[in-house]
């Protein structure tokens, strides 16, 4: 494999500076990359070689002409979820009825991107409107898992999460509703991390959930996730969710000594829905977190076992009234013929969204309208407000929760998409996180016999994003984890 | 609360979703389950709980405001761009109007 793919972000930039490596031979060795391995796993839906190395190349004219300062991001080549807009670049959600959108605009995170030189590599896939646990829902092709190409990569970040795995790029922004980034950086061996509610800017991001929706980073590594976070973060007044509080210099806390946090593991967690193999991993991993000087300590969060409940009532629900402005006249997908305006709805949106984004609307709809609003969304907008409470009342005695990211191990292509509750069930460890707002980081604590990776979750009080990277940064130094070989 | 194709019908309706005959059975059945499994929540007591809708809401209760100031916006032909039909810098949609 091509040494340039080793390298570190902070590598990368630093090689740009001294002018050992040009912006161009960095973006050649991932286009690369990309060529040999995505025939296979197919993480990315647009990819644009000759328009990537024209910008490179401007790119250097620029940095060459003192215009373009370098920052920790310049020259480095940023895989995108499809679910975001990027201003010229195709972006179809994972979605036929936005098959041929072109936004005429970029997302606030886009922009900060291109502000710092950073370079968008392509568009990757992901289960259609980001819903979905697998990317099986994706209307285009499912994206397969590196570490075995018969399993899904997870979703619904799945191209971004499978595209850094495989060495495709070096960092990629996903989007966390449910667990969407958590979960397939779980299922793909790296890192994931969902910011708490309105730490990142979503305008732009293709809204979902609303009230649950963020954009985050994966990358190999705790550190290069931090430089992304850093560079994506911060007050926008183009989403007026999102919080006006500055960042925290995220990658300078990075190194700091973690002793005396207390770490609390939820008794809830650890029960027969948790695949033994994962259970052992995150075992040694809250042994090793003690040998760098925490202490362990198991707390309850009692409203778990109703978080997918809570979930998909409140997601569905958003979403419902989200993707009512998919209706064929101001862009997407249109039913072609003389229609009334009824039926025009109809069979646009019908023919246009795959089955479970209707059913997702469907169940968001009922459970909105009149005679079921109260038993369903009202008392789960009450159940998401002791949710909340458990955390609080939690991060009273402990300062991070720790856990695992799924309660199984990537599965097969096929295996869950019969029973759309059983791949609900896959986000039980995820979903709380997104209903009380708070961050949460996974990051893999080692591969089972089969070379199957494991997650552990970080979770941590709301804007705390700095001691989720500090604990996963320290853990991820002591474990060590030696990646096996990978297939491709 | 059991769920009939008749209220899946109006669902439908409602979201502005056709289903087959077929489609709409299957469908059915799956709604069932998944509404059953909701069923858990109601054995839940939330007397005098505030149902929660915004992770931020103590610390920003207010929407935030600007000035109301005219600033830069898509204009026209941006906004147009990715329209099915379009005429005189509008978009044209079936007739709604006798």
């Amino acid at each position: 494999m091509n040494e340039i793919l080793r390298l570190s972000v902070r590598q990368l930039t630093q090689a740009i500076r001294a002018r050992e490596l040009s912006v161009t031979e960095v973006v050649t060795s991932y286009l690369d990359r990309v060529k040999e391995a995505d025939s296979q796993i197919r993480a990315f839906l647009s990819i644009d070689p000759e328009s990537l190395l024209q910008e490179a190349g401007k790119l250097e004219a620029r940095i060459a002409e003192g215009e373009q300062a370098i920052t920790p991001l310049t020259g480095i080549p940023v895989a995108i979820k499809d679910n975001m807009a990027t201003k010229g670049i195709r972006t179809t959600c994972g979605s036929r009825i936005l098959e041929n959108y072109l936004p005429p605009f970029d997302a606030t995170v886009i922009a900060r991107l291109k502000e710092k030189g950073a370079l968008i590599l392509g568009k990757t896939n992901c289960d259609e409107f980001a819903m979905g646990s697998s990317t099986e829902n994706s209307a285009y092709f499912p994206t397969r898992n590196p570490w075995d190409t018969e399993r899904v990569p997870g979703g619904s970040s799945g191209g971004s999460a499978a595209g850094v795995a495989a060495w495709e790029a070096p960092l990629a922004l996903g989007s966390d509703t449910g667990g969407s980034i958590r979960q397939p950086a779980a299922f793909c061996g790296v890192v994931g991390l969902k910011p708490t509610y309105g730490r990142v800017s979503r305008y732009g991001l293709v809204a979902f959930g609303s009230s649950l929706d963020q954009i985050g980073p994966l990358a190999r590594t705790v550190e290069d996730a931090a430089l992304l976070l850093e560079a994506i973060a911060g007050p926008d007044p183009a989403d007026s969710t999102c919080s006006e509080r500055l960042p925290d210099a995220y990658s300078a806390s990075i190194g700091k000594d973690i002793s005396g946090l207390r770490i609390g593991v939820p008794t809830g967690w650890f029960g027969a829905g948790l695949d033994p193999r994962i259970e052992r991993k995150i075992r040694f991993a809250l042994t090793t977190l003690e040998a760098l000087g925490c202490t362990i300590e198991e707390i309850q969060l009692p409203h778990t076992e109703y978080a997918i409940a809570t979930y998909y009532i409140v997601a569905p629900a958003e979403a419902s009234s989200n993707l009512a402005r998919y209706d064929g006249v101001k862009f997407g997908y249109r039913a072609p013929g003389e229609l009334d305006l009824e039926t025009m709805y109809k069979e646009t949106r019908s023919q246009g969204f795959g089955e479970e984004v209707k059913r997702r609307i469907m169940i968001g709809t009922y459970v909105l309208s009149s005679g079921y609003y109260d038993a369903y969304y009202l008392k789960a907008g009450k159940m998401r407000a002791l949710l909340a409470n458990d955390y609080r009342a939690a991060f009273e005695k402990v300062d991070l929760i720790v856990g695992p990211t799924t309660p199984s191990l990537p599965f097969k292509l096929g295996e869950k998409t019969e029973d759309p509750l059983q791949m609900y069930l896959s986000d039980v460890y995820t979903v709380t996180a997104n209903l009380a707002g708070i961050p949460a980081i996974s990051l893999p604590c080692g591969f089972t016999e089969e070379r199957l990776p494991v997650g552990l979750q970080i979770q941590a009080p709301h804007f705390q994003e700095t001691k989720l990277l500090q604990v996963g940064h320290a853990l991820e130094k002591e474990l060590a984890i030696e990646h096996p070989q990978l297939p491709l | 609360m059991a769920v009939d194709v008749t209220q899946v019908e109006k669902t439908a309706d409602l979201a502005k979703l056709r289903f087959t005959p077929g489609e709409l059975q299957r469908f059915t059945v799956t709604f069932q389950e998944i509404l059953a499994y909701f069923a858990q929540l109601q054995a839940v007591s939330t007397e005098g709980v505030e149902p929660m809708y915004h992770a931020l809401l103590q610390e920003s209760p207010q929407t935030p405001m600007r000035e109301d100031e005219v600033k830069p916006s898509l204009g026209p032909d941006a906004s147009l761009a990715n329209a099915p039909r379009t005429a005189e810098q509008q978009f044209v949609v079936p007739r709604v109007v006798e």
